[in-house]
């Protein structure tokens, strides 16, 4: 057996496990103080938020097990959300809605397709006890699990493919999945199932909009696909992201790990879709476009791919910007536009300095930060005595504002933090308690194993450095020789 | 038996013949070492083991037990591993986890155990960590301690050597096959290295096939050498007979006009270790 110091034993077997489960219970009882306080205290609009922030971060984090876990730009995840999302719409459909979708005389469904549902499954069981309004949960519950299995089994057949293809190749055959899903579904051949373009309404929204339901799931996601990431398993998908050959040559079983994170991170994205059907109270196809992935991609860009935290960051931004968004979009004053523009100026004018503060730069005064300030004052002037002076009249209507808020707001995180927010930095109690693992003692400093060290240093190092030495000075052009003659 | 045994191996790519009538044999505990000049094939010889590329035709035999038409990560299982001549770390990992995934595929749990932490995942998983620290310990503290858990990205170029050689001995094989262990390394750095090939054999019980350029290296450590040219055996033996034998030399340099000593043989003579 090998020798193991004891720093060394200490640092990879560290003994910390207990404590951090502490910490960990701790921090979940906490953030669910803070949930309850916030959902009871606030209006339905942040109640709103909220589980949509959980519902999509359900998604983006399984997203994430593909794109950042695994290294594979996956496109079709708006593919799965939209099986587990309709298959959870049908199977817990109200018997109003059910009655109203035959009576229409309008829908390609027959009367079996319709007759679909959980609470039917459970009394011809005999569960007469489920079937009540107290005990739609109970079939929320097995509906949304069904829905993230089918979704699981979509995802197994797209993992095949990606076993043959790699790179942009893969993300066009998993967006062109996606797309299949989506406009398969409309068709004769699904639309009994699917009610086609018609779509499901009143979807029961109790589930999708309630901030403990979401965030229980979110919960549930974040726990497995972080201890996932975290184990034997996670760190060969990481393999095969940072390189694929490398993987297979230290015995990756590629096809395995590959299909396993399709399906694993499908079977989330389903339940998401479950979700999200409830939170909309509707299941239609063009809740389910591609830009849903969009979103996702870009709350994983912003945030940091391959971090869950940083993830979950990400599509905190991109829900604040969608619901918080629309007093973008409505008709200002144009001296109001400029003055606005220029309190962003001054905010970024202020993350500059801040984010010189961070990288423990120099020149925290630098001449970026007293542009951006100086532009923001002189467009805050402006736009406060525009009125007054009678310049700049009229009125501009926000349109579209949002979204180039967004776009504005992922470029500058792009141009200074290229990985995301966090990078692939990841929440630990390590970092809490600023443990450095991977920085030397300041004793291993003084040591400096690397040139002091008797056993590693042969006798022979001098005398080859002096041989050298002495080539160099038997050759001054080398040292000396760099400086070309100025011609005219 | 040897361990490793290959037969009329050929392979070629599109109309150029890589590989021709290739014979070898690695016995159990020899060091053999491959040289040869550029293209001469050795980088494909060792593709052709690993089961990266296929073979046209003939056998590679591991332990009487042919390994043709099997997978990379399958011959890994059966007892192959190897390093890369251009490095392939899995760079944004850590130095431990880099020697930790080559141990996964013996793991027996599930990844519902492994997500859970069953008792039985953790104590794998604190094998897995003994194992690879045993292995980074080959190359004594220089992998050690703060090292395990900096991202290979900043490690040197000779330290990201001593990580792909350890990382190779982590998947727990048997044979290991090591393009250029010593490429891009100082003279003093190269004599470390040769050092610690040995002792994989002797203390590891490895048994090594390498490529290698660097003729002390090779001179130094190889029970045998084996010298191809154009996808051909040209030569095999002990080192000084190889680099005396006219083929190998005209393989590398040329004809010559008769009575020129040739630079391998000055070189030779100058390092009187390996010419008496």
């Amino acid at each position: 057996m090998a020798t193991m110091d004891a720093r060394t034993r200490e640092l990879a077997f560290p003994k910390t496990r207990t404590r951090n489960i502490a910490l960990t219970i701790g921090a979940v009882i906490v953030l669910i103080i803070v949930l309850w306080l916030l959902q009871s205290v606030g209006s339905t609009k942040l109640n709103q938020a909220l589980a949509l922030f959980a519902i999509w971060g359900v998604a983006a984090v399984s997203l994430n097990l593909i794109n950042g876990t695994l290294g594979i730009l996956s496109l079709g995840h708006h593919g799965f959300m939209l099986i587990g999302g309709y298959t959870t719409a049908l199977l817990i459909l109200s018997d109003e809605s059910r009655e109203r979708i035959l009576t229409s005389g309008r829908s390609a469904m027959t009367e079996q397709t319709v007759a679909l549902s959980v609470k039917g499954l459970f009394s011809t069981l005999g569960l007469n006890g489920l079937t009540t309004d107290e005990t739609l949960w109970v079939r929320f519950l097995v509906a949304i699990i069904a829905g993230g299995l089918l979704a699981a089994l979509a995802g197994l057949v797209v993992g095949i493919p990606s076993l043959r293809l790699r790179g942009d190749y893969l993300a066009i055959v998993t967006f062109g999945f996606g797309e299949v899903i989506r406009l398969s579904a409309s068709t004769r051949i699904f639309a009994p199932l699917t009610n086609g373009a018609l779509g499901f309404s009143g979807v029961p929204s109790e589930f999708g909009k309630s901030v403990w339901w979401t965030f229980g799931f979110l919960a549930v996601t974040v726990f497995v696909i972080a201890k996932l990431k975290y184990s034997s398993y996670g760190r060969a998908m990481e393999g095969i992201r940072e390189d694929e050959i490398a993987a297979e040559a230290m015995g990756i079983n590629l096809a395995y790990h590959k299909v396993l994170g399709f399906t694993i991170s499908a079977f989330f994205a389903g339940l998401a879709g479950g979700l999200w059907v409830s939170w909309l109270s509707n299941a239609r196809l063009d809740n389910f476009l591609f830009t849903l992935t969009f979103f996702f991609l870009v709350a994983i860009s912003a945030g940091g791919t391959g971090s869950i935290t940083g993830v979950l960051l990400g599509t905190a931004l991109v829900v604040f910007v969608r619901q918080y968004g629309d007093p973008l979009e409505e008709t200002y004053a144009i001296a109001t536009w400029i003055t606005a523009g220029g309190g962003l100026l001054l905010l970024a004018a202020f993350g500059a300095f801040m984010y010189r503060v961070f990288q423990r730069s120099r020149r925290r005064w630098h001449s970026s930060v007293f542009i951006l300030a100086g532009a923001g004052i002189i467009a805050i002037i402006v736009g406060l005595s525009a009125p007054a002076l009678g310049i700049f009249p009229g009125e501009f209507r926000g349109f579209g504002m949002r979204a180039i808020f967004l776009s504005v707001l992922l470029i500058i995180i792009m141009i200074f933090r290229p990985d995301g927010m966090v990078g692939r930095q990841e929440f630990s109690w390590a970092w809490v308690m600023r443990e450095r693992r991977d920085e030397p003692t300041d004793e291993e400093r003084k040591q400096d194993a690397w040139l002091t060290n008797k056993q590693l240093n042969n006798p022979d190092g001098a005398a080859a450095i002096a041989e050298k030495q002495a080539d160099v000075a038997a050759h001054p052009l080398i040292e000396t020789g760099d400086e070309p003659e100025e011609e005219d | 038996m040897p361990m490793l045994e290959i037969t009329k191996l050929n392979k070629s790519f599109g109309g150029l013949q890589a590989m021709t009538n290739l014979d070898l044999s690695v016995n159990e505990g020899e060091i053999v070492s491959v040289i040869g000049p550029n293209g001469a094939g050795k980088t494909t010889l060792f593709n052709l083991i690993t089961g990266v590329y296929q073979p046209d035709n003939g056998d590679v035999r591991f332990e009487g037990q042919s390994i043709i038409g099997k997978k990379p990560n399958q011959i890994v299982d059966l007892g192959i591993a190897r390093t890369f001549q251009n490095l392939r770390l899995f760079t944004n990992l850590t130095v431990l986890d880099n020697v930790l995934i080559p141990q996964h595929h013996k793991i027996k749990t599930t990844w519902v155990s492994s997500v859970f932490r069953t008792p039985g995942y953790l104590k794998k998983e604190r094998e897995m960590r003994e194992y690879a620290i045993e292995k980074l310990s080959f190359f004594g503290p220089r992998l050690m301690s703060f090292r395990l858990f900096q991202p290979v990205y900043v490690l040197s170029y000779a330290n990201r050597r001593r990580t792909e050689m350890a990382r190779a001995m982590a998947t727990g094989a048997k044979l290991l096959l090591l393009d250029e262990p010593s490429a891009g390394m100082n003279p003093k750095e190269t004599r470390e290295i040769t050092k610690i090939i040995r002792r994989m054999r002797d203390e590891g019980g490895y048994t090594i096939l390498l490529v290698e350029h660097k003729m002390n290296l090779v001179g130094e450590i190889s029970d045998r050498v084996i010298v191809l040219d154009y996808g051909q055996k040209i030569a095999e033996g002990s080192y000084k007979d190889v680099v005396n034998n006219p083929k190998v030399i005209e393989a590398y340099l040329g004809k010559r006009a008769e009575g020129e000593e040739t630079d391998i043989q000055r070189a030779a003579a100058k390092d009187g270790r390996i010419a008496e």
